[in-house]
């Protein structure tokens, strides 16, 4: 006989829920896990997932994905690259794998989550790959990070960001604890695989894949597709729920959910990617700007997807996501460079005369209001005060976000301070959207520790170390201007 | 013409040889401890395991049942998967698992193996064959608990494999369920299994005890229920011994079947031993576990002897599973 189609049995192998009676249904699968909106079981049992593969499919065509990225060929041809890259894209080597690796090992997690409480058997099913992507996700990156660790200690940040209370790592669990780790499996993933996974990781992913190609990186840009090919497809997870949520009568509350991860993910990638792209690439290799890519590849995507599934974009869209576009970033940046010493990679201006008249055609306006910090950081090191392009001062940060409260410095300056007085105690977020945010849920919030708080309250030691002592970072941990200011001799030469 | 000004020296900072947090070991490290350890935000902060308020729903979840756990240890990432399983290690292993398992479905597919066995035992394989996926779906459910709450990361991508090991039978146990109803069309295969699961007084041992070590959300008793007690009796019963009744009724594909899941068998209790090894290290877990088998060992004999007893013509079998289970845990120093 002949062997079985997998259309014939795929069925029953999610055909597995039973009713127990020797524990109580609530008690197995506790609803603040499983389902906190009271939808029917038989409606989750309707879950299908648009992408079927089978484990005997996974593991085959997942081995022959790692074939050639772990080739001993590929390794060395990957330390000559490193060497002789730029500084530029040596720096967005360190950012990225400090700032990815760690959070795509607690996706581990986060999809073992649903694999126990999911109520539909197709889902439980998809998020065991789920799980089983990310280890791999986890694990190709750190391979990749060790094989630089002894061309720079920032590698080393691949390993022992997550234990560090470093700025950075603290935005990033704040947010990705927020909609991954503590939420019910529903919701959680409506949050990570439809708003994260299916509008954001494109842009690291596939953006910088591009960007690597350009740039002569291929196994980098191999590595990243490889990685979006698996998000691509555990992505899926999230549409179907939508769906059934939106059967019952849950619209408001999954618009709700896409409205506040679809912005919390937004503040963490207009970061890493939007600093990637628009500074740290060598110009020559750009492929579009952050801008572009959003607008491509997050705007007009995501805009599709859901309004496909019969949602409304994001309330904030027109009024505070598209002017973010062309202001996020650039802000931030600012502040990363002038805050080197507190982060692990090593920074890039990216504002070379000829970078910034790239910047102007990309964002017109951003001379006379960005470019004008940059005009005072580039006199002082020229004038050789570098003392001056690292402020004593600590910044205020964002009690959502975690980063610095910024704005548009300039002729165009508009910077806020949007404030809530909860339970005795002020908050202060960079974003009426932010605010928003912490209003929908403040318990969830509440009584969190940002870095500032940290200081302010004695958490974090005192003296001139102290800081560094907290977030783990010794002189060596801590990151310095990758181009050793080179980049400003090209205005004294321009000058000249 | 403005002076010169001199840059800083050189500010690259040195590399190192291994990760930071490996620094001090004695043996250089490998590519599993590389890929694998010291990997959790969770274990950061006991009062706030979760970058949020410290009292909501997970907090408190992680708090209760993973950092006030009775079971405790210093340093739970001193945990080591004795098969150091990578990710692509894993893959690899299985791809070529699944090829040999693809190999003999295919081998007594063409052999019309199917449609020569007696009678009388694909009623059996009704009743206490293709009803396993169940029980592989309780196993899924109960490793993916693991891996989320473990409090190391080398422990909680052993979880992980093992969880996967599960969705491997879910779906070879499916297949199969398929294949004997083209050749079986009468017996209930397909439309039966979940029914007897739920009702035939053959399951029902088996499904109190899945269902109870589905409940136990203390990560520590968790790992002792599902890894120590409830897999093995399961194995015991509803892999091993059906494949020896199998084996005994001609049914070489049920009993070869058997025979590879018992290796994914193996690396769960090489895992669980050593878990339970590193656990018997601090002198207080020995009572901890001891107060859980008491709890959970007699469940999990009745569910054999309930399970064995249907297996046709093995009078043997479920003193056997009993004793195996009994052996595995004297390995362990459980006894």
């Amino acid at each position: 006989m002949a062997k079985v189609a997998t259309r014939d049995w795929y069925d029953i192998a999610r055909d597995t829920n039973w009713t127990p009676t020797y524990v109580a249904e609530d008690e197995m699968f506790p609803p603040q896990f499983s389902d906190p909106y009271g939808i029917p079981l038989a409606e989750w049992e309707t879950f299908d997932e648009p992408y079927k593969i089978t484990f005997r499919d996974y593991v085959q065509s997942q081995r022959e994905k790692d074939v050639g990225a772990y080739s001993v060929k590929s390794a060395i041809a990957r330390t000559e690259f490193y060497r002789k890259a730029s500084p530029g894209w040596k720096s967005l080597l360190q950012l990225h794998f400090g700032a990815v690796s760690f959070t795509e090992y607690g996706s581990v997690s986060a999809f073992a989550r649903m694999s126990r409480f999911a109520r539909a058997p197709g889902m439980r099913n998809m998020a065991n790959f789920g799980s089983l992507d990310e280890i791999r996700h986890a694990q190709i990156q750190m391979y990749f990070a060790y094989e630089f660790i002894g061309e720079s200690r920032a590698f080393d940040w691949a390993q022992k960001a997550v234990r560090t209370n470093n700025w950075v790592v603290i935005s990033e669990r704040h947010c990705f604890d927020d909609i991954e780790h503590t939420r019910d499996v529903i919701s959680a993933a409506i949050m990570t695989n439809f708003s994260f996974e299916q509008a954001f990781t494109n842009l690291q992913f596939v953006a910088l894949s591009a960007d690597a190609k350009k740039y002569g990186d291929y196994s980098f840009a191999t590595m990243l597709q490889t990685i979006q090919s698996d998000e691509a497809r555990h992505a899926q997870i999230g549409e179907p729920l939508i769906e059934i949520m939106l059967r019952n009568g849950r619209k408001a509350e999954a618009q709700k959910l896409i409205d506040i991860s679809f912005w919390r993910i937004w503040k963490q990638f207009s970061v890493l990617s939007g600093v990637s792209m628009d500074y740290y690439t060598p110009l020559e290799q750009r492929e579009l700007s952050f801008k572009e890519f959003v607008k491509e590849f997050v705007g007009n995507q995501f805009l599709r997807n859901i309004q496909a599934l019969g949602l409304e974009k994001p309330w904030y869209w027109d009024e505070y996501f598209l002017p973010d576009i062309d202001v996020y970033h650039h802000a931030q940046q600012i502040g990363i460079y002038l805050y080197r010493a507190t982060e692990w990679w090593d920074v890039i201006a990216g504002v070379s005369p000829a970078e910034r008249q790239w910047l102007e055609s990309k964002y017109p306006g951003w001379n006379d209001t960005f470019g004008q910090v940059w005009d005072v950081i580039t006199e002082n090191i020229l004038a050789g005060r570098l003392e001056r392009t690292e402020p004593k001062l600590l910044p205020m940060m964002c009690n959502m976000v975690g980063f610095e409260l910024t704005g548009v410095p300039g002729k165009k300056w508009d910077v806020r301070d949007c404030q809530v007085d909860y339970e005795g105690r002020r908050y202060h977020f960079g974003h009426p959207v932010d605010k928003w945010i912490f209003e929908q849920e403040p318990k969830r919030y509440k009584n969190h520790m940002g870095f500032i708080d940290r200081i302010v309250r004695g958490i974090v030691p005192a003296g001139p170390d102290g800081v560094f002592d907290y977030m783990n970072m010794g002189e060596a941990d801590r990151g310095n201007c990758g181009e050793n200011f080179a980049w400003a001799e090209s205005y004294r030469r321009a000058a000249e | 013409m403005t002076d010169a000004v001199v840059f800083p020296k050189s500010n690259s900072r040195p590399g190192l040889k291994t990760w930071s947090t490996l620094a001090g070991t004695r043996k250089r490290p490998s590519e599993y401890e590389i890929l694998t350890y010291n990997l959790h935000a969770r274990t950061r902060d006991p009062q706030a395991p979760y970058e949020q308020d410290p009292d909501t729903m997970m907090n408190s979840w992680y708090k209760k049942h993973v950092v006030a756990s009775p079971l405790t240890h210093p340093d739970w990432d001193a945990f080591r998967d004795p098969d150091q399983l990578t990710y692509r290690a894993y893959t690899t292993m299985q791809d070529g698992q699944e090829q040999y398992v693809d190999g003999l479905l295919e081998d007594h597919s063409e052999n019309g193996h199917d449609a020569s066995l007696p009678s009388a035992w694909v009623d059996a394989l009704a009743r206490l064959y293709t009803p396993g996926r169940y029980t592989a779906a309780a196993g899924q459910m109960a490793s993916a608990y693991l891996v989320q709450v473990a409090p190391a990361s080398t422990i909680t991508n052993a979880a992980a494999f093992q969880e996967a090991d599960c969705f491997r039978w879910i779906s070879r146990i499916a297949y199969r369920t398929r294949e004997l109803a083209n050749s079986h069309a009468d017996r209930g295969f397909v439309t039966g299994e979940r029914a007897r699961f739920e009702t035939d007084p053959a399951w029902q041992g088996i499904r109190e005890l899945l269902e109870k070590a589905l409940v136990a959300y203390d990560w520590g008793e968790a790992f002792v229920a599902y890894n120590v007690v409830a897999a093995r009796a399961v194995e015991e019963a509803c892999v091993r011994q059906l494949g020896l009744a199998a084996r005994r009724h001609g049914d070489t594909l049920t009993a070869m079947l058997a025979d590879n899941q018992m290796k994914d068998a193996a690396r769960s209790r090489r895992w669980t031993a050593a878990l339970v090894g590193q656990c018997l290290a601090v002198e207080s877990n020995r009572a901890v576990i001891a107060g859980w088998l008491g709890k959970w060992l007699p469940l999990a004999d009745r569910a054999i002897d309930m399970f064995c007893a249907a297996l046709p013509e093995s009078p043997a079998a479920g003193e056997a599973a009993k004793a195996a289970c009994a052996g595995f845990r004297r390995e362990l120093g459980l006894a």
